[in-house]
């Protein structure tokens, strides 16, 4: 008797809050703005589940027993009343503003990474209120009425989250149609987002799940064949928070997917070690039910596909440093744009090595080799030895190749200036910049390595010597004693017209080299200074020794000064003059003919 | 670029493709007739790739019970994939191998990496949609399992009680306030709401009206704001993004190749021209079943030539998918999938069977509630089934296009061989 007394009581108090009642004014209030009639409903809730607990078989299912309860089947129809109740209850409690939430912190009573840093997104109020709810309505069998209400409102409280963080909506066409420049400044902003989304935004959003849902049976319809896996305490979460997630890691996967340009790499590896960095918390946030966890298999494919890219565009640099038109020779044989640039690029390659080196684990390949070949430009590269140390890495293996190939191409466009000593001072220039730059990184010394270095001190060795002699040789050979002895005759002695021929030969060569190499240059000062002391040493003792013996035989003849022009300190002063790189005044200056 | 480690069905394709052939070849038009003289190997695989694209469609559209349902998409997927194996195949055995004009072949490479890039932001969208209609699913499987008696047997069972009545139409009528909603993004679902539930008389659907307005929108979403909280998914595209425009941006302008690019290619412009219209077509009919924000269908293919053994079957799957899309009772839906019919189609009967109901429920009316009932768990049966499997296409039909793409751009930046 006084079952069924309270069990009427327990109807009334559910009734009366009933949403669909035609006496439900439109203006009502909530329950649960009111503590009193909250409990009081809640009682009532767990009154009806004790007093008139539904039969095992299936749950909701009407009552076989009819003991003076209500008409209509038992306490069933109360209690899906309580329960439509408790949903709008529900959703109103969770829909709160979430600019509400008070503090910030970690919490220790979930477990988490270091690096998670979980917020409080709903009061603690909030909180309890809507576990209180959500234990009656699994309790009840409507566990997965709690849980779509659930994920269907917290979903767009992340999507706004999100927005908050500056994440945006950018289809793959979108990035397609930006430019790199504006590109990386958004890889930028999307690293420092996206940290912040998964580990605070996901992170709490599944703390507030687990504190509402946790041991709660949310699946518990198990009659019909519709029931899928049983939903975890994570599932909603996971419902609410997957198509941000997707779309947060979908950016990422857009600039995976563009065309491979050289400028492109350093961001993408920043872009990939971002990624990389966040899977471990990824992989600890979704890692519960089957939906989460496809959310990290999607970002680790997204992270593999960067490191794609990242391959492929080194291949792509390499290739563009192979197919670098000849063009116009560079005036004056100076260090050409290229190496600087590809030089700036390996200089940087160096700087990332410690991703490169995980991710490039291939030596060049016989393809790109096979490319080389292939090309017109580079018939015989294919042919090159390549240095392979025993304990070399791959990554090492390419940056020497890439040496490799910008040589080749340097030779090229060596071959373009039509004066062979300016090609060899060309090269020269260039392949000094080359170990200059290697010298000046440790990082890159270290990948080339000791061996190659050498090789190429030892170009750059013997292109200085080629230079100077295509340049000098003729020059110095207007001082030689040979041919200028006549044997014979009374005047044993010295032909004085080879003689004056030979002065006047080695008058224009010198002219003429002076003009013409003052404008060539040597950007590198020690270099230029030591090349100019070299020439003076060859030349300037050649020229006064040979001045010495045979001055005489000009100073005693007609004309002498057209003959003798210069002193051997003029000569030293003319030197001063080569590879500045500027056209020289028209004469060379002269002391005062002494 | 060999074509090396396809790790999918290549090499039973082959025979696949073959044995097909051969049981088809009585039924296609004949060859198109690229070379009178000499027919290279590449030119036996071109013509064997049209028409087993052909053949391909034909199959579709033989089992017009089945089309657009999802086990029909899926064969329309595994089509679409079949096909862009073939063609990587085909290109990447024949791009390197003869004397062809790099300028015109790069060319016609180019045009379809720009459709395939299109097609990539279409397959997200689809997920989404797919996601989408697993929403549904699972409001139609809370009002399956509220639904559900203890004793199977009809005869045995007691009648459905009122509670379990009132859950199931809750969870319809959540169902149909999602379905439009989300096709009529910032439409007024209160109005809907009551025209639907013949307002006044049924309690539940006018509830939910008050019910609305009392509650506050939740943060972020646009649209009005009563319906914005029961939308279980908003669009993860921007606002302007359109479906109908990605289909004309794949389709548009996807011209017949001129005989003189055939002939400089090889016969490789019949190749690209064949892919891009597959990719078109599969792209189409996945708009049409599958919903997604702005589903238009006006984007077409120009007139294709009959020399073409693909061009019979693609529009006449083109004329069966439009002659579905303006049926009385599909005009109006967010997508042509036979399972969203279906839906539609079951929670309406169900509602139209407990409408105005009286408990305990009438003798008469059980058996007709547990015939909806029936048919509801079937329709959850079959999507549970065909939903995830569908998805998992459409992402991998994602990654063997990005694939091609990244093989296509690495041949175009190789060097031109001599030629």
């Amino acid at each position: 008797m006084d079952g069924s007394a309270e069990l009427e009581a327990a109807e009334r108090v559910v009734m009366r809050w009933d949403s669909t009642s035609a006496s439900a004014a439109a203006d009502e209030p909530m329950l649960f703005g009111d503590r009193a009639e909250a409990e009081r409903f809640l009682r009532a809730v767990d009154d009806l589940r004790r007093l008139a607990p539904p039969s095992p078989a299936a749950v909701g299912s009407p009552r076989r027993l009819s003991s003076g309860s209500s008409a209509g089947g038992g306490a069933a129809p109360a209690v899906q009343v309580a329960m439509a109740r408790l949903e709008d209850e529900f959703r109103h409690v969770v829909d709160e503003d979430d600019s509400v939430s008070s503090s910030v912190g970690r919490r220790s009573s979930y477990r988490s990474l270091p690096s998670i840093r979980e917020i409080d997104l709903l009061p603690n109020d909030a909180v309890a209120d809507l576990r209180a709810i959500a234990s009656r309505m699994a309790a009840a069998g409507y566990g997965r009425e709690c849980a779509q209400v659930y994920a269907s409102v917290r979903k767009p409280a992340v999507d706004a989250s999100l927005r908050r963080l500056g994440v945006e909506r950018l289809s793959i066409g979108d990035v397609q149609r930006l430019e790199w420049k504006a590109l990386e400044a958004k890889i930028r902003r999307w690293i420092r987002a996206a940290r912040a989304a998964v580990r605070g935004v996901f992170a709490s959003e599944r703390r507030l799940c687990f504190l509402i849902f946790h041991d709660l049976p949310i699946s518990n319809i198990a009659v019909t064949a519709a029931a899928t896996a049983p939903a975890t305490h994570d599932t909603p979460f996971a419902e609410a928070v997957k198509g941000a997630a997707l779309q947060l890691f979908g950016f990422a996967e857009a600039i995976s997917i563009g065309r491979r340009s050289p400028e492109k790499l350093f961001k993408i590896i920043d872009l990939h070690d971002a990624l990389s960095d966040l899977l471990p918390d990824v992989s600890d946030i979704f890692a519960a039910s089957k939906v989460a966890e496809s959310i990290y298999v999607q970002a680790a494919e997204i992270r593999s596909r960067l490191a794609d890219a990242v391959r492929g565009i080194l291949s792509e640099f390499e290739n563009a440093v192979l197919r670098d038109p000849p063009k116009t020779a560079v005036p004056g044989g100076t260090v050409h744009p290229l190496t600087r640039y590809v030089m700036n690029y390996s200089s940087l390659i160096s700087d990332y090595k410690v991703t490169l080196s995980e991710l490039i684990v291939s030596r060049p390949s016989a393809s790109a080799r096979l490319a080389a070949e292939g090309n017109e430009l580079a018939p015989s590269l294919a042919e090159l030895e390549l240095p392979e140390p025993e304990n070399q890495t791959p990554l090492a293996a390419h940056i020497i190749w890439i040496i490799v190939v910008l040589e080749h191409n340097l030779e090229g466009k060596a071959s373009l200036y039509k004066d062979t000593a300016l090609s060899h001072l060309f090269m020269m220039n260039n392949v000094y910049y080359i170990v200059h730059k290697v010298k000046d990184s440790p990082d890159l010394w270290n990948l080339i390595g000791d061996d190659y270095l050498k090789r190429l001190t030892g170009k750059f060795t013997m292109a200085a010597t080629n230079y100077q002699r295509s340049a000098w040789l003729k020059i110095l050979n207007c001082l030689r004693d040979e041919g200028l002895h006549v044997s014979g005759g009374f005047s044993s002695g010295i032909s004085k017209s080879a003689l004056r021929e030979r002065f006047r030969s080695f008058n224009a060569a010198f002219e003429e080299a002076h003009r013409v190499q003052s404008g060539w240059c040597v950007p590198d000062t020690q270099l230029r200074e030591e090349l100019r002391i070299s020439i003076s040493e060859k030349l300037v003792p050649a020229y006064r020794s040979f001045l010495g013996r045979f001055r005489h035989h000009i100073e005693n003849g007609k004309h002498p000064e057209l003959y003798i022009k210069y002193s051997a300190e003029d000569l030293e002063i003319a030197v001063n003059d080569f590879f500045e790189g500027v056209p020289p005044s028209p004469h060379i200056r002269r002391r005062s003919h002494s | 670029m060999p074509a090396t480690d396809s790790s999918s069905a290549a090499a039973p394709l082959s025979s696949f493709g073959r044995s097909f052939l051969s049981h088809r070849r009585d039924q296609i038009p004949p060859p198109p007739d690229h070379n009178h003289t000499n027919s290279s190997s590449s030119d036996l695989e071109i013509d064997a790739f049209q028409r087993h694209a052909a053949d391909l469609l034909l199959d579709l559209l033989s089992d017009s019970d089945s089309l657009l349902s999802l086990a029909w998409t899926r064969r329309l997927l595994d089509s679409f994939l079949i096909c862009i194996e073939e063609f990587r195949a085909i290109l990447f055995a024949f791009a390197d191998s003869q004397p062809l004009s790099r300028p015109t072949l790069d060319r016609l490479l180019l045009d379809f990496l720009d459709r395939a890039v299109k097609a990539l932001d279409l397959c997200n969208a689809l997920r989404d949609g797919l996601d989408l209609i697993r929403q549904w699913r699972k409001h139609l499987a809370i009002a399956a399992a509220a639904l559900s008696t203890s004793d199977p047997d009809p005869d045995h069972a007691a009648p459905r009680g009122e509670a379990q009545i009132r859950r199931a139409r809750k969870a319809l009528t959540d169902l149909t306030i999602l379905m439009l909603d989300d096709k009529d993004a910032g439409g007024v679902v209160g109005q809907r709401n009551r025209s639907f539930g013949r307002a006044g008389t049924t309690r539940d659907s006018v509830s939910h009206g008050h019910g609305h307005h009392r509650r506050s929108s939740s943060g972020g979403s646009s649209g009005s704001g009563s319906g914005s909280h029961l939308r279980s998914l908003s669009w993860s595209v921007s606002r302007t993004w359109s479906a109908s425009r990605q289909l004309q941006a794949i389709g548009g302008g996807l011209t017949v190749p001129r005989a003189n690019d055939i002939a400089a290619t090889g016969g490789l412009a019949s190749a690209i021209y064949t892919m891009g219209a597959m990719l078109f077509v599969v792209a189409w009919a996945l708009v049409a079943a599958i919903p997604c924000q702005d589903r238009g269908l006006q984007a077409h293919l120009t007139a294709v030539p009959r020399t073409f053994p693909w061009a019979g079957p693609v529009f006449t799957l083109f004329d069966r998918i439009l002659d579905e899309s303006k049926k009385k009772d599909r005009k109006h839906s967010c997508g042509l999938l036979k399972e969203i019919h279906q839906i539609e189609r079951c929670s309406r009967q169900l509602m139209e069977v407990t409408d105005a109901a009286e408990f305990p429920l009438a003798k008469e009316k059980d058996p007709e509630v547990q015939e909806a009932a029936q048919e509801l768990v079937q329709v959850c049966e079959s999507l549970k089934d065909g939903l995830d499997p569908l998805e998992r296409q459409v992402r991998e039909m994602f990654h063997r296009v990005v694939r091609t793409r990244t093989e296509i751009l690495d041949y175009l930046s190789r060097p031109h061989n001599a030629s």
